[in-house]
């Protein structure tokens, strides 16, 4: 909600800045962006009090002296003859009705009304329409203003299992379905109560006499109307956050009296409709409690003066909530109350000590296989459990974020798949992932949880002059996991490249397990990789493709061999992504070491040219030429 | 004249591999949060709206609860949990005070965006006593902060709401850039969550918090958009060992 800085200030007896009433009101507890002069402020769902001038200037009052009591009409009103009925006085406990007669529809606004418009970018619609928008933002209080002329027959106020078009003021057809509020007038909806009005009966530039609703709607009965029908609506925005329900007279007053410094009134009449009274909260005064509470040692003096600011009302020994804080009802609200006006950044702190709790052996067995997955080169990954198909058990979800999400899924393995075409697809040549997840299903109504570890890999077993010809497959890994876990049964399964949409040949091998069948012998496990204990600063990732250059050297001086493979292996450049020995073979007959290096090439903003990978490779060609002993077949 | 050293193959450099940026995170945060005194406890992420929302105080009409916020699985049975709290709840019901648990791992809400995921990582803490005050709850969440962030990291306190602690805080941090960054949630037990579990909130008090792994990876990594973390792209994943 945006409210204009000189739109409180205005009311401020000590006419602090801008910085300093921002200050202030994030002391409170509301957010907001200073833009210009406008607050953009966001308000917690609790404090629909707040969303007005009048609401932000009530919080304000603990800091500042200010002028909440604008002018109202203080006739007597004329009693309104309306021909109403409240069938849902559930939802709407109070409702008031306001009939008035203007001679001529003035042309221009004055002063705050003007400003209003002005101040806050906000569009004219009619006068009746923008005064009803003005109070709405001065008060907190949404009314609705009727051409009173379009007003003939039987208003009733009813909730309706209905399913029917309704155009609103807004010239947006919508189609009502289930349960909704709905005013209607001989039969015909004519505003979705608390949301929007129709067109049918809305306000024009022509309108001199207008109906005005003012009415308390319970905010479950409002809420996720505007979302449902896709309305922006202030009205239901306040509804739905509760407003002052003991507010009407004074709303009205004020309504009448903004018309009257505008034009000429021929005639008013109003009334009002209680169906339940309202109640007033009362809380003992407890200050021990307060203290207890903040951890503070205010007097109760100063407590009450802190509530008093805020509008409480003091009656004996008990604190009289005021009807528009729908928030408090316990020592703990007024607590907060207190906190927020001394600050909470104002308040000490003091020694919490938590005595020692049980250390939990829950995750050790899978923590254990995590660190063993680590020193084989597996990475782990977290899947998001939405998928589109099912099985039997299958759990489905109501409302998915769309129709390829609509199950949690029943396996990792799925998911496992397709991280490892993604890494395919962007040339990986080595693919070793894992991860741990709970995983649900449902069976005769009942949520089982299945907590599960899968494994995948496919590709070559290493970057290494070793394992760079190998490729994983099904034996292999087999092997390596019997070795490091001989108790556990790991169960490999190759799964069949023929459906994938890749031209890739290398084995896919996979495992699901649950956690629970692992033994307590997995612990036994001696892991080399620790996690780590700084945190990495991130290189934003390039999607581009590689380009990958091989360097084979024929090394006669070996005494020259490890600082080419210092120089080679610690070469820089923004371009290489990583370099690494995939070939090494020692002649023993010809006296000739031959070592190849694989250079990987990625450009973070465009695809790597043939060019720029081959001045890096000129840059290490022309270096290492230097070192006798050293040369690359077939360069020369 | 050549060593034995000049001709032995290369040394082998094994690739190893690396927990998931985010697990790292959540494990150091309750490895930390352990070391103060809190139990770890488990619950499910297919949660009952009894235990999700309506013993944390979370009232019908609260937004949360609508179905464009919230994931609702087996025709509105059960849904995915938008928070760990139920797991606090659950504790509570099972031990008697003082109590102090933590708990962390996959929420769900209905968001996709560049700054929202449908699921996402949090922990939560809470612990329950005689006498616990706001006083201690902002002693504990400084000792967080600097563990996390260094002793030398400005902190804030604001009034917030959360219908489940009351009075409610959120703490902002000041980034090196001079912007006030969110971190974490934080107030007393409402006493009606108390009621409702059975402790006697006239002589228990406590005090709850919980944190975004997610923000504080992106934080501590320098990651600008959280979709990175769940592409599985090798490439992000080998940045983190």
């Amino acid at each position: 909600m945006k409210i204009a800085y000189d739109h409180l200030v205005d009311r401020i007896k000590e006419k602090p800045t801008i910085e300093e009433v921002s200050d202030n009101l994030l002391q409170l507890g509301h957010e907001h962006e200073v833009e210009g002069n406008v607050f953009n402020m966001e308000f917690t769902p609790n404090r629909g009090d707040c969303l007005s001038i009048n609401g932000l200037l009530r919080d304000l009052s603990v800091f500042y002296t200010c002028d909440i009591n604008q002018k109202i009409y203080s006739e007597e009103l004329n009693s309104l003859q309306i021909d109403f009925k409240n069938l849902t006085p559930d939802i709407c406990p109070q409702i008031s009705f306001l009939k008035l007669e203007i001679d001529k529809i003035p042309d221009k606004y004055n002063g705050y009304l003007n400003d209003y418009f002005l101040d806050l970018g906000v569009n004219k619609n009619n006068f009746f329409t923008d005064i009803s928008n003005y109070i709405s933002y001065e008060t907190g209080q949404p009314t609705h203003c009727y051409d009173a002329d379009k007003m003939n027959g039987r208003l009733v106020l009813q909730e309706l299992d209905i399913n029917q078009e309704f155009e609103t003021l807004l010239n947006k057809k919508i189609n009502l379905k289930n349960k909704n509020s709905v005013f209607l007038l001989d039969d015909k909806v004519i505003n979705l109560a608390g949301v929007i009005g129709g067109k049918s009966t809305s306000c024009s530039s022509e309108t001199k006499t207008v109906l005005v609703e003012c009415a308390f709607f319970k905010p479950e009965a409002i809420i996720g109307k505007s979302v449902k029908y896709d309305i922006q609506s202030e009205a239901s925005h306040k509804f739905e956050r509760f407003v002052d329900p003991a507010c009407h007279d004074r709303v009205i007053r004020r309504f009448i009296n903004i018309v009257s410094e505008h034009a000429n009134i021929k005639d008013i009449s109003a009334i009002s409709y209680e169906f339940e009274q309202n109640k007033v909260i009362k809380i003992p005064v407890n200050v021990n409690k307060i203290n207890q509470i903040i951890g503070i040692n205010i007097s109760e003096e100063q407590y009450l003066n802190y509530l008093s600011k805020l509008g409480f009302l003091i009656n004996n020994d008990l604190i009289l909530v005021p009807s528009y804080r729908s928030d408090i009802e316990t020592q703990n609200d007024l607590a907060e109350e207190v906190a927020r006006i001394i600050g909470y950044d104002n308040i000490s702190k003091n020694d919490l000590n938590i005595p020692k709790g049980k250390i939990s052996n829950n995750y050790a067995i899978e923590n254990k296989l995590r660190y063993f997955l680590l020193d084989e080169g597996f990475y782990e990954v977290i899947n998001a459990p939405f998928v589109s198909g099912s099985i039997d058990n299958s759990i489905k979800v109501d409302n998915p974020l769309d129709s390829n999400k609509t199950y949690l899924r029943t396996n990792i393995t799925d998911s496992l798949l397709d991280n490892l075409l993604f890494n395919e697809r962007r040339q990986k040549d080595s693919i070793k992932l894992f991860e741990i997840s709970d995983i649900y299903t449902s069976k005769n109504n009942e949520i089982i949880k299945t907590r599960k570890i899968a494994i995948i890999a496919s590709g070559r077993v290493g970057h290494n002059h070793e394992d760079f010809s190998k490729k994983i497959n099904q034996k292999h890994l087999t092997e390596i996991f019997q070795k490091a876990l001989p108790n556990e049964n790991f169960d490999f399964q190759i799964l069949s490249r023929d459906s994938l949409d890749t031209k890739i040949k290398n084995e896919i091998v996979c495992c699901e397990l649950d956690i629970d069948n692992f033994s307590p012998e997995v612990l036994n496990y001696k892991q080399t990789v620790k996690s780590p204990d700084n945190y990495n600063q991130y290189s934003p990732i390039s999607d581009l493709p590689y380009s990958i250059r091989d360097l084979s050297f024929s090394i006669k001086d070996f005494s020259k061999r490890e600082s080419l493979e210092d120089y080679i292996l610690g070469f820089k450049d923004e371009f290489l992504k990583k370099v690494y020995i995939f070939d090494y073979f020692y002649n023993e007959k010809n006296s000739e070491i031959k070592i190849g290096f694989r250079f990987v090439f990625q450009s973070p903003s465009s695809t790597i040219t043939e060019r720029e990978v081959n001045d890096i490779i000129g840059v290490i060609i022309n270096h290492t030429q230097k070192i006798k002993g050293i040369s690359i077949p077939g360069l020369n | 004249m050549s060593s034995n050293k000049d001709i032995s193959p290369p040394k082998i450099i094994k690739d190893r591999g690396s927990i998931h940026p985010i697990n790292n995170m959540k494990d150091s945060i309750m490895s930390l949060l352990v070391s103060f005194g809190f139990e770890i406890v488990d619950g499910p992420e297919v949660e009952t709206e009894e235990f999700n929302f309506d013993m944390l105080n979370i009232k019908k009409t609260h937004p949360a609860r609508q179905m464009h916020d919230t994931f609702y699985v087996e025709k509105k049975s059960n849904l995915l949990r938008t928070h760990t709290s139920p797991v606090q709840i659950r504790g509570m019901l099972e031990k008697k005070p003082p109590l102090a648990f933590i708990s962390g791992g996959k929420v769900y809400r209905k968001d996709d965006d560049a700054t929202h995921l449908p699921m996402f990582h949090q922990v939560e803490g809470i612990f329950i006593d005689e006498n616990v005050s706001f006083a201690q709850l902002k002693d504990l969440i400084y000792k967080i902060i600097y563990s996390l962030f260094g002793d030398d990291v400005e902190l804030r306190f604001r009034p917030s709401y959360f219908p489940f602690t009351e009075p409610s805080a959120e703490v902002d941090i000041l980034s090196k850039e001079g912007k006030w960054l969110e971190i974490l949630g934080c107030g007393l037990v409402n006493p009606i969550v108390l009621e409702n579990c059975n402790i006697d909130s006239d002589n228990y008090s406590g005090l709850a918090f919980g944190l975004g792994i997610e923000r504080i990876a992106m934080l501590k990594h320098g990651v600008k958009d959280i979709r990175e973390f769940y592409k599985s792209n090798l490439d992000f994943l080998s940045q983190f060992k």
